[in-house]
């Protein structure tokens, strides 16, 4: 056996071996990419929903802040289905955004799975990840009108769960002392809440403008109103609008005016500090989403909340009095081995119980039908579900560096830049991002 | 008998080529093949997950040379922060150890106080620094504040022109440390005889330092220049956990651009990127291995 060995493993023949086996690497490495295991099954497979409810699913999703409360809904759908059981993933949202796609594609993570509305929706679709859900039973639980993010050419591929207001929440103690008992109507009242808000010793609006994932939410209100048509962004990544266009100039030029009533310094402040400070009662506006509510009350805020979005035109220009959006996408993984398991927790989510569960216990409203809010802070905005709102323009962004781009600009005006000059440097990269 | 012995030497020493294939086929699988794979999708449009891409030739390249400010931008701001974290970050490594070269307890403890960031986790890091940085309930404004010099607050990572140059005190802060430790163990590698002799020749301290420490220790500024150019290029996590996923104009860098285009699903673009980004580093450190030659020739 040795003299084998010994006899085929001279120098020669060694170096000959790692000679082949480079050889061999390069020639596999130039066969190209898109060779992957599911990367050339990109289309969608028929989803089962019947069969035997057993496995585990694994669940990928993003709200570290929401486990408990699923971790309780999965205690409830194991006592329904005793051979099935479910895991949480949970990643950070901004590492979810950029790596989710690759985790779930093919693996064993995700059978059932989230996804942001707009890009990564978008990607997981063209990847072939989701298993059609058009024509199963799942889809009469929800609002028609708002699951359409989660279709595409009259297919329904996912099921926005979370309704969100990605407006400014109010602490609505300091608009009375302001002398505030409704929102304003055009850009002049907006001024004067918080011109007002500010004598009061208020800082008006408590802006993260330091933290990227935070910081363009202000721009959904800002934009609402002031642009041509509601899929602006989506055109000016296709190069029809342009960011030196006037109406987003004055946008820009509005950000100026704002200025000085955020907090000071405020192109550097993160998410949690200006939380904080909301929390305190010592920020009239928390310019970031009704899904910060729950996190303000964990810091101990008292103080009844609403929602106020700044009106940029006149009073008879404004279409909208604010944003939402439906996200946290639910999707059945076209790879999944437990496939009717993991369709079974989704039936099981948009339970309206369940999903009533969900959304008391997380503070967020949901998109399924007839849903029980009991959660004091939810009701409280509950009346916005009816206004006037538009979907949240900036998920209509693709390409994260063109949205980069655009959302910079504002916080460059906020930190002093001139807008013409901070719209011209973004069109600038938008310009090269799109060719 | 001895054509018996050298027959079975022949043997062993035959066997011996056996040895490094484990090692080789994970460095040929592990590095050697991705590398060259890196090289096959940078002539390509691939998305990262399609069946299908197309050739594109040198169109990458050619784009992000001449038609990618994000990408200039981010070059730029690597370069800062290279020079910044090179040059403090040595110099402050250096100073430490030349302090604390002698054994003592009090110098013991005072190693193990400045090591201490280089154990924390990059995220702990960041986490630490924001709340450091932050400009309304911050540690630095606070302390400014507190004794009354409240119109020096900053913005900190806030600032455009600033923001690289504050990540790169971060930088410094938690590696400095391990830096120290690399030039302590070159200065007690020096032998105690050089010094007395220069001393009996009337050397002063500066001498000393110019004339023996700085040419001997040069094997370990060798090691932390490389080492320290290499990490900040790689200040990727560090960079995410202070400016955000994908971070601001202001903060991006090199690392985390590869990793956007990656995130915008252009993994032949981010390929390219990468290519690029790798010859720069190489570039760099084959600059520093020849001016640290010259400088202690």
């Amino acid at each position: 056996m040795s003299r084998t060995l010994d006899r085929s493993l001279d120098r020669r023949t060694a170096l000959r071996l790692f000679a082949a086996s480079g050889l061999g690497l390069g020639l596999a490495a130039c066969a190209g990419p898109g060779g992957g295991s599911t990367a050339s099954g990109a289309k969608s497979s028929a989803l089962a929903t019947s069969g035997t409810v057993k496995g585990t699913v694994s669940f990928a999703h993003w709200r570290a802040e929401d486990k408990a409360v699923i971790a309780q809904l999965i205690k409830a759908f194991v006592k329904k289905y005793p051979d099935a059981g479910v895991e949480q993933d949970i990643s950070p949202s901004a590492d979810y955004q950029t790596t989710a796609l690759r985790r779930i594609q093919g693996s064993k993570t995700g059978d059932l799975f989230t996804a942001f509305r707009g890009a990564q929706f978008e990607q997981i679709v063209k990847a072939g990840v989701y298993s059609p859900l058009t024509g199963t039973d799942v889809i009469a639980k929800y609002q028609a009108s708002l699951i359409t993010p989660g279709a595409q050419k009259g297919v329904q591929y996912g099921l926005p769960y979370q309704l969100v207001f990605n407006m400014p929440l109010a602490n609505t103690d300091a608009l009375d002392k302001a002398g505030h008992t409704s929102a304003p109507t055009d850009w002049d009242s907006t001024l004067q809440l918080l011109d007002d808000l500010k004598s009061k010793g208020y800082t008006p609006i408590a802006w993260p403008g330091g933290d990227t994932a935070n910081a363009g939410q202000l721009l959904n209100t800002m934009v609402m109103n002031n642009a041509p048509s509601d899929d602006m962004f989506t055109k000016i990544e296709s190069g029809e609008y342009k960011v030196t266009d006037d109406w987003f100039l004055t946008t820009l030029k509005q950000y100026a005016q704002l200025t000085p009533y955020f907090q000071a310094r405020a192109t550097g402040s993160t998410t949690d500090a200006v939380t904080q400070l909301f929390a305190e009662g010592k920020a009239g506006l928390l310019a970031v989403g009704s899904f910060q509510m729950a996190g303000v009350r964990a810091l101990g805020a008292k103080f009844p909340f609403d929602l106020v979005a700044p009106i940029t035109t006149t009073a008879a220009k404004a279409k909208y009095q604010g944003v939402f959006n439906t996200t946290f996408i639910l999707g059945v993984n076209s790879a999944s081995d437990v496939q009717p398991a993991a369709y079974a927790f989704l039936e099981f989510l948009s339970a309206p119980a369940n999903a009533g569960t969900y959304a008391n216990g997380t503070g967020q409203h949901v998109t399924v039908e007839g849903v029980d809010y009991t959660n004091t802070d939810l009701k409280a905005v509950a009346p916005w579900l009816t206004k006037k709102t538009q979907l949240a323009p900036r998920f209509q962004f693709l390409n994260l560096d063109i949205r980069t781009a655009v959302e910079n600009a504002a916080v460059a005006v906020v930190g002093g830049k001139k807008p013409a000059q901070a719209a011209e440097e973004a069109q600038r990269v938008i310009d090269q991002k799109r060719s | 008998m001895s054509s018996t012995r050298s027959g079975r030497s022949g043997r062993r020493a035959r066997a011996l080529w056996f040895f490094p294939v484990p090692a080789l086929a994970l460095y040929l699988f592990f590095f050697a093949y991705p590398t060259l794979q890196a090289f096959q999708y940078a002539l390509t449009d691939w998305d990262g997950y399609s069946a299908t891409y197309h050739n594109v030739g040198l169109h990458n390249l050619t784009r992000l040379a001449t038609a990618d400010d994000t990408f200039r931008n981010a070059a730029e701001n690597n370069l800062k922060l290279t020079v910044v974290v090179v040059l403090a970050q040595t110099a402050l490594a250096l100073g430490l150890a030349l302090y604390l070269v002698r054994t003592t307890r009090a110098s013991t403890l005072l190693r193990a106080v400045f090591f201490l960031p280089t154990v924390l986790s990059s995220v702990s890091v960041a986490f630490v620094w924001r709340f450091v940085y932050d400009p309304d309930g911050g540690l630095l404004n606070s302390a400014l504040r507190a004794v009354g010099l409240g119109g020096w607050q900053s913005v900190y990572l806030g600032n455009p022109n600033t923001a690289v140059f504050w990540l790169a005190l971060t930088q410094v802060w938690f590696h400095a440390g391990q830096m120290m430790v690399v030039f302590i163990a070159g200065l007690q590698a020096i032998p105690r005889e050089l010094y007395e002799a220069a001393e009996l020749d009337g050397a002063g301290r500066w001498s000393r330092f110019r004339y023996v420490t700085w040419p001997l220790v040069a094997p370990a500024t060798g090691i932390v220049l490389a080492y320290t150019t290499v990490q900040s290029f790689k200040a990727f996590d560090l960079v995410l956990g202070l400016g955000g996923n994908p971070p601001g104009p202001a903060l991006d860098i090199l690392s985390t651009r590869v990793y956007t285009t990656f995130s915008n699903n252009q993994f032949g673009y981010a390929a390219a990127q990468s290519l690029v980004f790798m010859a720069l580093i190489a570039l760099l450190t084959w600059v520093q291995r020849r001016a640290i030659r010259r400088a202690t020739a």
